[in-house]
Formats: C-alpha cells, sequence, structure tokens
C-alpha cells in the first residue's frame, strides 16, 4: 500500500494558508504581525500584536490535477471534492503583563481529498486519498525586552485519513478488486518563535516548527475482492506513521512608510523524515505482505513575499495586497506519486482587508498555481507528467478588543 | 495609487485556466502504410487462450489488439473467422475453454484450479464454414500453425487427419467448393484478392511447442532446412520473398524461449513432499538402487532409459516437469515416485537444450530475413525474460507464475489479455522505431488478466 498526502497549496503535503491577510501577500508572515495568525507563523510575534483579536477565516480549495501517460498519451484527471481548509486564532494580550501575550488557533495545517476520475491508470497506486489534520495549539509570549520577544506552543495533532486504491485481482465481470484503508492519526509537536523589532522600519522573526510524526495506531483496512480470494485479503487492523516536517523559518518585514509593507519568508523543510511510508497489517497472508514504499524525500528552500498598500479613504482603510513564492519539491526523480503529484511549484497571491469599524474588519485574499511534473516512478513504473491547476479564494473575519 | 490599478493586480491570478488544458498527442503511421494490414501468426495472433478458442480470446487477441492501436494509423476494421458469442471455446480435442472454478481432488480437497467452462466445446464451429467473400480477414491467426504450414495444401484438407480445423473453416475453399478436393494454402488464402500493404508475422512457436508439450516424446520439431512446407528455413524464405516482391512492409517477431512458460514451470522437479512415514516406505523401495528420500521436498521420480538397469532416477534440477501431468494421480497414486513420471510428463535437460537449440536457429534465420528484407523485428524473448524476472506495470506485477502472475492463461501457454497487449506494445515498440511512426502504446490494464470466481 503507498499512502501520501496531498493538498493544492503545498511542497509535499506542507499547507500554509494561514491567515487571510498573510496569504494575500505570498503566504510569508514571521516578521509581520497583523492579527492572530502569528500564532502560527511566529508565536513571538504575539507580543508585538496592537490588539487582542479574534480571526476566523475559510479558504475553498479548487484544485485539479491532470495526468498524461507517457507511453498511451491518455489523459486522466482528478474528480477532487472542494477542500476547506479552516483557521481560528484568539489572541489575548495580557491585561497585567504588558509584556505578555497568550492564545489559540485551530487550524488545518494538512488536509485536502484527492480523487482520480475511474478507471484511470493509475488506480493501482491510487484512487482516492483523503486526510485531515488539525493543529490545536495553545501558545504563549513574552517580550524580554521592547524589541525582542519570544513565544512557544505546543501544538496537539489528532487527524484522520483515508486511502483507497484498486487491487490487481479480477472478479468474474472483469472489474477490479479494492481496498480502503482509514484511521485516525494523533501526533504532538511544538511551534518556536523570536521576533526582533531594533526600532524603525525593520522587524525579523524566526520560527521552528518541530516535525509530528502522525501515528495510526488503530487502523481498518478492508478489501473487495472475489470470494476466491478473500481469505487472502482478510479485513483487519493496520498501524501506519507518517512523518509531518520541521519547518525553520526566518522572516524580515520592513515598512518603509505608512502605506507600504514588505515582507519576506525563507522556509526550511526537514522533509527528509519522510524515507518510507510503512504499513504494518495485522493480520499478513501470502497476498497481504506489510509493506514499505519508499518516498525519499529530501529537505527544501522556499521563498515566500507579498507586499501590502494602505489605501486611506476618509477613515477608513482598506488594504490591496500581492504576494508570491516558489518552493523546491521535496519529491526527488522517481519517486512521484500520484498522491502527492508534486513539483517545483511558484504562485501568486492576492488580497485584500476592509476595516467596517474599530471592532471589524473583513479580509479576501486569493492563491492560483500551477505545477508541472514528469517523472516515472520507480516503485511503481507509472510514467507521465501531472499537472496541477489549483485556486484558493479564501475569506475571513476579524474582531479586536 | 489609483484604485483601477488596485484592481487588476487584485485580479491577476485569474490569468491562470482553471483546468490543465491535454495536450494534443502527435499520432502517424511514419513510412508505414497499415491501410491494408493483416497479422499472421499462430494461436497468440488468433486470440487461443485457456486452452480454446472464443470470440472472448479472438477480440483479446495479440492480432486484434495490436490492429485496433493500428487502426488510429488507418489500419481497417478488425476481420476475422469469429466463434459464436456463446463464448463456450472450442480445441482441437473438442473440449471448452478453461475457468478458474473449484475442483475436488482425489483427496476430497476443493481447490481453486482450471476446470472446462463447459462438459463440451463449440463444436459446431468446426462444422461450418466462416469464410465470407463479401470481407477480407484481416487476422490470419491460425491455432497451431507452423512456419512449415504456409504452403502446405493439406493443413486445410478434411480429408487428411492431420489437417487444422481452425484453418479448415476459414479457408476460401471451405466455402467456395464444398467437397470439391480443391484445397489452398494459408498462403494462398492470404493472398487472394490482393496483398497487404503491412503484415505482422509471429511464427515459429508451433515449429517447437508441440514438441516440448509431448515431453519431448512426439510431434517432432520442424526440421530446419528444407523445401517450402518442408524445411524452417526456406518457409520462412519464401513467405518473405512473396512479400517483399510485392513492397509488403513487415514486422516478424522471433521465437521467446518456450520452456520458460508455466506449463513447463509450475510443478517444481523437487515437488515431492514427504513426510517421515512416506519418505521410510519410499526409501525401503529405493533404497536399494541407490536412491533415498529425505523428510520435506524431494525430487520426482522419472523414468529414464539411460537410468541405470531400472531406467528411473529422480528429476534434475532444472528439468521440467510438466503441467499435463494427472495430479490426482501424483497426490493418491504415487505417480511421480513409486511410479515414475513417464517421457511424456517430463522435458530432460538434454531435451530441453535440443529444443533451445532449435530455437536459436530459427531465430537466427528470422533475423536475417529480417534484415535482408528491412522488416521490423520484435524479440519477443526479451518481453518473456523481462516476464520471467517479473516486472511491475503501472502499479500491477506481472511475472510467469501461473495464474497469479497475471500474464499468462490458464493454459499455462497462451498469454491472456493481459500479457496479448502488454506484447502488442512490443510490436508498436518495434513499428515506431523501424518506420518512424509514432503510434502510442496500449493501457494493457484495459485488459483483463485473470477472473476469479
Amino acid at each position: 500500500m503507498s499512502m501520501k498526502l496531498t493538498v493544492a497549496n503545498a511542497q509535499g503535503f506542507q499547507v500554509n494558508f494561514q491567515g487571510q491577510k498573510q496569504q494575500g501577500m505570498g503566504c510569508a508572515g514571521a516578521a509581520f504581525v497583523q492579527d492572530g495568525s502569528t500564532i502560527f507563523y511566529n508565536p513571538a510575534g504575539m507580543s508585538f500584536a496592537k490588539k487582542s483579536e479574534a480571526n476566523l477565516s475559510i479558504t475553498p480549495i479548487f484544485g485539479n490535477v491532470m495526468f498524461v501517460d507517457s507511453s498511451t498519451g491518455d489523459v486522466y484527471r482528478t474528480e477532487n471534492p472542494v477542500g476547506t481548509p479552516f483557521n481560528a486564532y484568539v489572541l489575548q494580550k495580557s491585561k497585567n503583563h504588558h509584556r505578555l501575550a497568550y492564545g489559540l488557533s485551530i487550524t488545518t495545517p494538512f488536509g485536502s481529498t484527492v480523487q482520480y476520475e475511474p478507471g484511470w491508470i493509475g488506480r493501482f497506486a491510487i484512487t482516492r486519498l483523503s486526510m485531515k489534520v488539525f493543529h490545536i495549539q495553545p501558545t504563549a509570549a513574552f517580550k524580554i525586552t521592547d524589541n525582542i520577544s519570544i513565544g512557544a506552543g505546543f501544538v496537539f495533532s489528532p487527524g484522520n485519513v483515508s486511502l483507497q486504491k484498486d487491487l490487481p485481482v479480477q472478479f468474474n465481470d472483469g472489474s477490479y478488486g479494492h481496498a480502503e484503508i482509514s484511521g485516525a492519526a494523533m501526533g504532538y509537536g511544538y511551534n518556536l518563535g523570536v521576533f526582533y523589532n531594533p526600532g524603525g522600519v525593520l522587524n525579523v522573526g524566526l520560527s521552528y516548527r518541530s516535525g509530528i510524526n502522525m501515528s495510526v495506531s488503530d487502523g481498518q483496512v478492508q478489501f473487495s475482492v472475489p470470494n476466491a480470494l478473500a481469505g487472502n485479503f482478510p479485513d483487519g487492523t493496520l498501524s501506519a506513521s507518517l512523518a509531518l516536517p520541521s519547518v525553520t523559518t526566518l522572516g524580515l518585514h520592513i515598512k518603509p512608510n505608512a502605506s507600504w509593507n514588505v515582507l519576506a519568508d525563507i522556509n526550511y523543510v526537514g522533509w527528509n523524515t519522510y524515507d518510507t511510508l510503512a504499513f504494518d497489517y495485522a493480520t499478513n497472508t501470502s497476498s497481504l505482505v506489510d509493506t514499505k514504499s519508499p518516498r525519499m524525500y529530501h529537505n527544501i528552500f522556499a521563498f515566500r513575499g507579498g507586499i501590502q498598500y494602505a489605501v486611506f479613504a476618509k477613515d477608513k482603510v482598506l488594504n490591496v495586497r500581492l504576494g508570491g513564492g516558489f518552493g523546491f519539491s521535496p519529491v526527488q526523480s522517481g519517486y512521484l506519486t500520484p498522491e502527492t503529484p508534486d513539483g517545483n511549484r511558484a504562485y501568486v497571491t492576492s488580497g485584500v482587508s476592509y476595516e467596517f469599524n474599530k471592532r471589524f474588519s473583513l479580509d479576501a485574499s486569493i492563491y492560483a498555481t500551477k505545477i508541472t511534473r514528469a517523472d516515472k516512478n520507480l516503485e511503481t513504473q507509472l510514467n507521465g507528467t501531472f499537472t496541477t491547476i489549483a485556486w484558493a479564494p479564501g475569506i475571513g473575519i476579524n474582531y479586536n478588543w | 495609487m489609483k484604485l483601477q490599478y488596485v484592481y487588476i493586480l487584485l485580479l491577476l491570478p485569474y490569468l491562470w485556466a482553471c483546468k490543465p488544458k491535454a495536450p494534443i498527442q502527435e499520432v502517424n503511421a511514419g513510412t508505414a502504410d497499415f491501410s491494408k494490414f493483416i497479422s499472421i501468426g499462430d494461436g497468440h495472433t488468433a486470440g487461443y487462450m485457456d486452452d480454446g478458442l472464443c470470440i472472448e480470446g479472438q477480440k483479446n487477441s495479440l492480432g486484434y489488439i495490436l490492429q485496433q492501436q493500428l487502426m488510429m494509423v488507418g489500419a481497417p476494421a478488425i476481420e476475422m473467422p469469429w466463434m459464436s458469442d456463446q463464448n463456450i471455446g472450442l480445441n482441437t480435442n473438442g473440449l471448452s475453454r478453461l475457468i478458474l472454478g473449484y475442483k475436488t481432488d482425489c483427496q476430497g480437497n476443493s481447490s481453486l484450479s482450471p476446470v472446462r467452462y463447459s462438459i463440451q466445446g463449440e463444436t459446431s464451429a468446426f462444422s461450418a464454414s466462416a469464410y465470407n467473400p463479401l470481407k477480407k480477414y484481416t487476422n490470419f491467426g491460425i491455432p497451431g500453425l507452423r512456419m512449415i504450414d504456409m504452403v502446405s495444401s493439406i493443413f486445410g484438407n478434411l480429408n487428411f487427419p492431420q489437417h487444422n480445423p481452425f484453418f479448415a473453416r476459414m479457408s476460401m475453399d471451405q466455402y467456395n467448393f464444398p467437397g470439391s478436393g480443391n484445397f489452398s494454402s494459408v498462403q494462398e488464402n492470404i493472398f487472394n484478392g490482393g496483398f497487404p500493404s503491412f503484415c505482422t508475422i509471429y511464427l515459429g512457436i508451433e515449429d517447437v511447442l508441440p514438441y516440448a508439450k509431448s515431453g519431448a516424446n512426439t510431434n517432432p520439431m520442424s526440421p530446419i532446412t528444407g523445401f517450402p512446407g518442408v524445411g524452417f528455413d526456406e518457409s520462412l524464405g519464401q513467405l518473405c520473398e512473396q512479400l517483399a516482391s510485392q513492397n509488403v512492409k513487415a514486422v516478424i517477431a522471433t521465437i521467446p524461449n518456450i520452456s520458460q512458460w508455466p506449463f513447463f514451470n509450475t510443478i517444481p522437479y523437487n515437488g515431492l513432499t514427504l513426510d517421515a512415514e512416506k519418505a521410510a516406505s519410499l526409501n525401503q523401495i529405493f533404497n536399494p538402487i541407490g536412491i533415498s528420500f529425505v523428510v520435506g521436498a524431494n525430487p520426482f521420480i522419472v523414468s529414464d532409459p539411460n537410468a541405470g538397469m531400472f531406467g528411473v532416477r529422480q528429476a534434475l534440477p532444472g528439468e521440467k516437469i510438466l503441467l499435463s501431468v494427472p495430479l490426482d494421480s501424483v497426490k493418491c497414486n504415487q505417480m511421480g515416485s513409486v511410479f515414475p513420471f513417464r517421457n511424456e510428463f517430463v522435458l530432460t535437460l538434454e531435451e530441453l537444450n535440443e529444443i533451445q537449440m532449435r530455437i536459436d536457429v530459427f531465430n537466427e534465420l528470422i533475423r536475417q530475413k529480417a534484415t535482408t528484407y528491412g522488416f521490423a523485428i520484435v524479440e519477443t524473448d526479451d518481453f518473456y525474460q523481462k516476464l520471467n524476472t517479473g516486472f511491475t506495470y503501472n502499479g500491477v506485477a506481472h511475472s510467469t507464475r501461473f495464474v497469479s502472475g497475471g500474464a499468462f492463461s490458464l493454459d499455462g501457454i497462451h498469454l491472456n489479455p493481459r500479457g496479448n497487449a502488454l506484447l502488442a506494445n512490443e510490436f508498436i515498440r518495434s513499428i515506431n522505431k523501424k518506420f518512424n511512426a509514432k503510434i502510442p502504446l496500449i493501457n494493457a490494464l484495459n485488459y483483463n488478466a485473470i477472473l476469479f470466481p
């Protein structure tokens, strides 16, 4: 069995849809605090937040993958349902200790559904993968001096996953067997940050989100196979685990005047923990053996950045944003799989915010990317070109106090 | 900054389309002309599989699958001597095709096994002509067709016991001159009404296979030399010259190493598994002539006239026990131990060598002719070697293993639809290379492997 996870806005299966404002600026934000999303981007940034606030946003992902098989020229597509990552942040500045801030975030940093059209040529690798991971992160930050703060959060990471694929055994009518693996997973991690404002126009942020080992201890596997083979494919339990990568981010933010903000992030993503995807079935048979599929991800850099321009109209402020990024693919040549048809990726984003009054504001953003990657998988011999186009328009509301 | 510029910035990402656009595929025939295409061959080309010929097999034959793909580059519609829609299947013994079913053995154990689809094959197929003068066959796959049968005038002659009923039912003679005593050869049938523009030739397996299937006992292999109709070399040469003289372009295939097929490899030479009691009792019988048995796996006992005064010995590593052995006799009546396997169930190392040497000579002749006449060549053994090693195709493992290997049909000789599609791709690769064509390969996963109850 092979399993891997994918989302539209991801290198590998890392997602960065966090905070509509940051999403409008290329999903950068380790050194620019505008709302509660700094809990994710850089916990230390909470101490530099101007207000206590709550943010809620949702970013539907419309992702379409096309696979062109290299030998037949046949074209296959995904029929993905719309993904709905959301995030919610609450950031509270301490009333008693002005250097202290704390907060909580509930986000979906990993999660999506990939579903290929029926009968596609890679059906024995995967037909459908759906994954949801929630991160619940209580976080605190403390200003050591007026210029430097530190922050830390603990990450609870519950999730669930379901993987389906066809089995190369055929019923009398020629239809293929099918397998579905599903299970709940749990993992733990942390998120650390340092935020530095030397005074003036510059901010610097450094954050480290730990890797998280998502472990499925009581997964279920269900088979649909011809009667004659039922004994070879017993339904039962299995265990598996998936290593989510660590992310180290260095961010810069410059605010040359009241209208302009410019920011950039560099991510170093520790993907090399994802070298194998293993399934350990409780009951093994001659046809059902434990599997170890090589993934061989390697660590990558990603670059993100954006600008924000404030349009002042009477006493209201309209912020408009533009951003983009580029990330190298962690998937080495020979290891591309249809669960994550990943490639080096460039994307653009834009966004807008409008303040209705002192308390309420509304954010919107949009993200678009196109990825093309040709490869021949060494394990399955699936050989062709994946092209992914993904759109993710997001909307968020903010309330501060 | 003016607001209209802001809007333009916000709309920038919309320059992308929503869905990836499919590329336009370049498909062409290169220097080949497939407008008058035919395939010539034996049961593989005809769609013989599961030890019978039926319409489903025909529609999943090497010839059919290949031609269907070539229709993208101008090949005509497929015409074959169709079997009935009943899909029962028929072989020369009058039996139906094999399917996977449950069979109870002599010990009362029921297990998954190849069983006949029906008590009787669709024998009516041999008593009626399938020939239609208005339609020209594009597929001259004839189960059992040897290279040396191509010009034979008795091959379709019902008066001779050695005639081939699969050919007789498709020959124009049966339709034109029933009982007239006029019998034309396969080649005359092929060239009747004009030469093809392109043909595939996959012959030669049947020139060695019947001998191997008989345990090198009967059905001698075709002679290497001799006139057309007698020797392999001149039969091949005559066919190639005929085609070349009419500027027919062709792809010709070599003969694979048949001894690696499941028919010869499913029963291991040391498949005699004994417990202590049985080993002891066999030792009592055989120890006096220097053969001893151990608990566990033992080589079967085979008869060999050269093996000492009793003419029996243990099978050697590398020797083949054929799938034709009566397994119930092995299980319950001590065949292969107390009663040695007869010659017809065994290929000895010497016999295997003899067969391989003949195949090698035939293949060298085929390669020479291909070079001389500018035909594309398919080294089928490269394909079968890959299968023998085992390979993964789009996530599905294939091998030469019986049933579970997924490429051979239940007779252990002929490929199943999946195997035929994979082999058809080798023909396409060869055509593309030789004739500078751009014909896409076939998705072999669209073809059935083994169907389970």
